[in-house]
């Protein structure tokens, strides 16, 4: 179809009469123009043709459109424009942050700066890719499982596919390469058994933090079929948590474990986790009849940070330290020196089991044909080269950045080879500098996530208004804020993460008790949602690299803490909007 | 019921818009703008201009809003060009949109307006 070019709308009144239907000017001093031929002078240019012409003169039914390169430009444009858009709003702010406070505050320049601007980027498009291949290929393979199984196989054959696939998710997990990446930085000899479990063991230590996820998406199925309240699920999990959690603090060659525990829960719930489980589950309550509460999406994601941390703990408590023969396996640039060809085939490994798991059970199990099978190549394939793409951002920009940024904040506050100012602070300002760049950076990341919008409006809908959104926001990025305050105060003082998390829960607990369903709900996912696939590597990479520059025995625990902290300042929110409304109603 | 009384409203006009998903809101304040009263926005799913495209098919969402703006016969080009402009409706893949007579309408009218158009017809 050709378009009617578009005419400028001009200021002028020089109606010439295009038409040629006004007298010409000599003809005196007025000139009638009818004011319809002047809108139309103004306006945009119109030609009327009969639908059947334009028709008949198409190629036929199937036949393609020709089109100039500024057509394929104008269809591209939106649909690339607004995704790119997205990725870069949560990633560039970052890096611009963390790039100026290591220059402007600590005075010490990036090393490899271009390199990490250029990862960034990778990361920016790899994700971009990402998200649109999940949605692409992925997401419908599910949303037809959820749909189909259900109605076709037993409740145990579909708990069972529920289970596989929580494992299979987790490795899909684009932050899960965070931990892998996490493991180059670890000192093997302070913390033999975290350098095993993130090197040697690693592909243990991801499946046991998938059978976790996997637990917890059966449960949250069974939540949904039988309607179970999810607080009595809460109880239940946080006091094996903790009790394990005590119990590995007290054991000294065991205590360095807890961190990377309670932070691979944060790790778990991410852009693949959470919808795809949600599918299932969906499909399931549907199936069994009953009708989707607004509530009934959330606890999955509460669970699947849960339950990954006990595995984790018994992991530690099971396997002995690294054996010598570890340790003397140096890893030094063994990552950074990686060529592409290894990111893809990383990429390959992660998402190719999990796509043939859903086409396996979609053929054999649910009876069903795939249905755009060209649309859900396009978007296996990009997903892999999304995932391709990020983990090679991930290694030399994200990781690389929190890194030197977590290496470069004690020059603040002590002295530091290599930093001929240093200490650049008085210790109070220094400490107290430090704290506020990881206060702001925990506020900022969390507001960016745009889960945590969605979470916003879906809480608002809930309580009728009486919980805003942007009160949920604001507390949510608070809570995260200070928890990554807590964070870094713990690897600057070196006090024990159990010290922080065992009470921590314990008060979040007894809020809990006091709660109302919905507010429990809402709080405790309100973790889950927050650390996406950007906060999560970069927050990893710098607790290590400060933890690393103190001295400190291990890095780990600034996301624990980054999700403790927002279901607190949830919970005291909602029991406040609670008090507030029963105020109202009573007066 | 003699308190009550229905206001037919005569010469309108439909504008039917289908745009993809997610860019009704930009064509519903542009017909705002240009005059048009309000709006309703339905989902559909649409095909026809996608599998001519080929590869650059998947740029083009299926998911599909339609909009629906009832227009006096006067307004209807001039939104109907503000809804075409304001959702580039002249690119490939963006949309279809199409004007359907109506025979009447009728919803609330305020009654101030109501007394107004009253001694109007009086006079």
């Amino acid at each position: 179809m050709h378009s009617p070019p578009h005419d400028h709308i001009s200021a002028s009144p020089d109606v010439r009469g295009a038409e040629g239907i006004e007298g010409s000017v000599d003809s005196g001093p007025v000139l009638e123009v009818r004011f319809g031929e002047y809108l139309q002078e103004v306006g945009v240019a119109r030609r009327r043709v009969r639908y059947g012409e334009v028709v008949a003169s198409a190629p036929g039914a199937e036949g393609k459109v020709r089109l100039r390169a500024t057509d394929v430009y104008r269809i591209l444009r939106p649909y690339v424009t607004p995704r790119f858009v997205e990725q870069a709003k949560a990633v560039a702010p970052l890096g611009v942050y963390l790039v100026l406070f290591q220059l402007l505050f600590l005075r010490q320049p990036v090393s490899g700066g271009w390199i990490v601007t250029g990862a960034l980027a990778a990361v920016i498009v790899g994700l971009m890719l990402f998200m649109e291949g999940l949605r692409l290929g992925l997401m419908p393979l599910g949303e037809r499982i959820g749909e189909t199984l259900p109605t076709r196989s037993p409740l145990s054959v579909v708990l069972l596919v529920v289970f596989l696939l929580g494992i299979g998710v987790t490795f899909a997990e684009p932050a899960i390469g965070a931990l892998k990446a996490a493991g180059t930085i670890v000192v093997p000899e302070r913390t033999p058994l975290l350098y095993g479990l993130l090197t040697e063991h690693s592909g243990l230590l991801v499946l046991v933090v998938g059978a976790g996820v996997g637990v917890a998406a059966v449960l949250g199925t069974l939540r949904f079929v039988y309607d179970w309240s999810l607080k009595p699920l809460i109880f239940a999990t946080i006091l094996p948590c903790l009790g394990l959690t005590a119990y590995a603090a007290l054991d000294p060659a065991r205590q360095e474990i807890v961190g990377l525990a309670w932070d691979s829960g944060a790790v778990t719930t991410g852009p693949v986790t959470v919808p795809l489980v949600l599918a299932l589950g969906i499909g399931v309550s549907s199936a069994v009849g009953k009708a989707t509460s607004s509530l009934s999406g959330f606890g999955i994601v509460t669970l699947a940070s849960l339950f990954p941390v006990m595995g984790v703990l018994l992991l530690g408590l099971t396997v002995g330290p690294a054996g010598a023969g570890a340790t003397t396996e140096v890893v030094v640039g063994g990552w950074l020196s990686q060529s592409p060809v290894a990111e893809i085939v990383a990429a390959i490994r992660a998402i190719v089991p999990l796509v043939a798991f859903l086409l396996v059970v979609l053929w054999m199990v649910a009876r069903e044909r795939v249905s755009h099978p060209g649309l859900v190549t396009y978007g296996i394939v990009l997903t892999v080269l999304g995932m391709a793409l990020f983990n090679v951002g991930l290694t030399f920009g994200l990781a690389e950045l929190g890194n030197q940024s977590g290496g470069a904040l004690p020059a603040a506050f002590t002295t530091v080879e290599g930093v001929p100012e240093s200490p650049l602070y008085i210790f109070a300002l220094g400490i107290g500098l430090v704290i506020l760049f990881a206060w702001v950076l925990g506020f900022g990341a969390t507001l960016a996530e745009p889960a945590l919008n969605a979470l916003g409006m879906t809480v608002e809908e809930l309580t009728n208004g009486a919980f805003p959104k942007k009160l949920l926001m604001w507390a949510v990025a608070i809570g995260v804020a200070c928890g990554i305050g807590l964070g870094v105060a713990k690897l600057v003082f070196g006090f024990g993460l159990a010290w922080v998390l065992v009470p921590g829960y314990a008060a979040v607990l007894i809020l809990t008790l006091f709660s109302t369903e919905e507010f429990v709900n809402v709080a405790w996912d309100s973790a889950g949602v927050t650390t996406g696939p950007v906060t999560v590597p970069l927050v990893l990479a710098m607790g290590l690299g400060l933890g690393g520059a103190v001295r400190a025995p291990e890095g780990f625990g600034v996301l624990a803490l980054a999700s403790l902290c927002p279901i607190a300042a949830v919970l005291t929110t909602g029991l406040y909007v609670q008090w507030r409304t029963h105020h109202e109603q009573a007066v | 019921m003699p308190d009550r009384e229905i206001v037919i409203l005569t010469d309108v006009s439909l504008i039917t818009c289908i745009v993809q998903k997610g860019m009704a809101d930009t064509i519903v304040l542009a017909g705002r703008k240009a005059g048009a009263q309000g709006a309703t926005v339905y989902y559909a799913r649409g095909s026809g201009v996608r599998e001519r495209l080929g590869i650059l098919g998947v740029a083009v969402e299926a998911e599909k809003e339609v909009v629906n703006i009832v227009v006096a016969d006067d307004q209807v080009d001039r939104v109907m060009e503000a809804m075409f402009l304001a959702g580039k409706l002249d690119t490939p893949g963006m949309g279809f949109m199409y004007v359907t007579p109506l025979e009447k309408a009728a919803t609330y009218v305020p009654h101030d307006v109501l007394e107004r158009l009253k001694e109007k017809a009086g006079r």
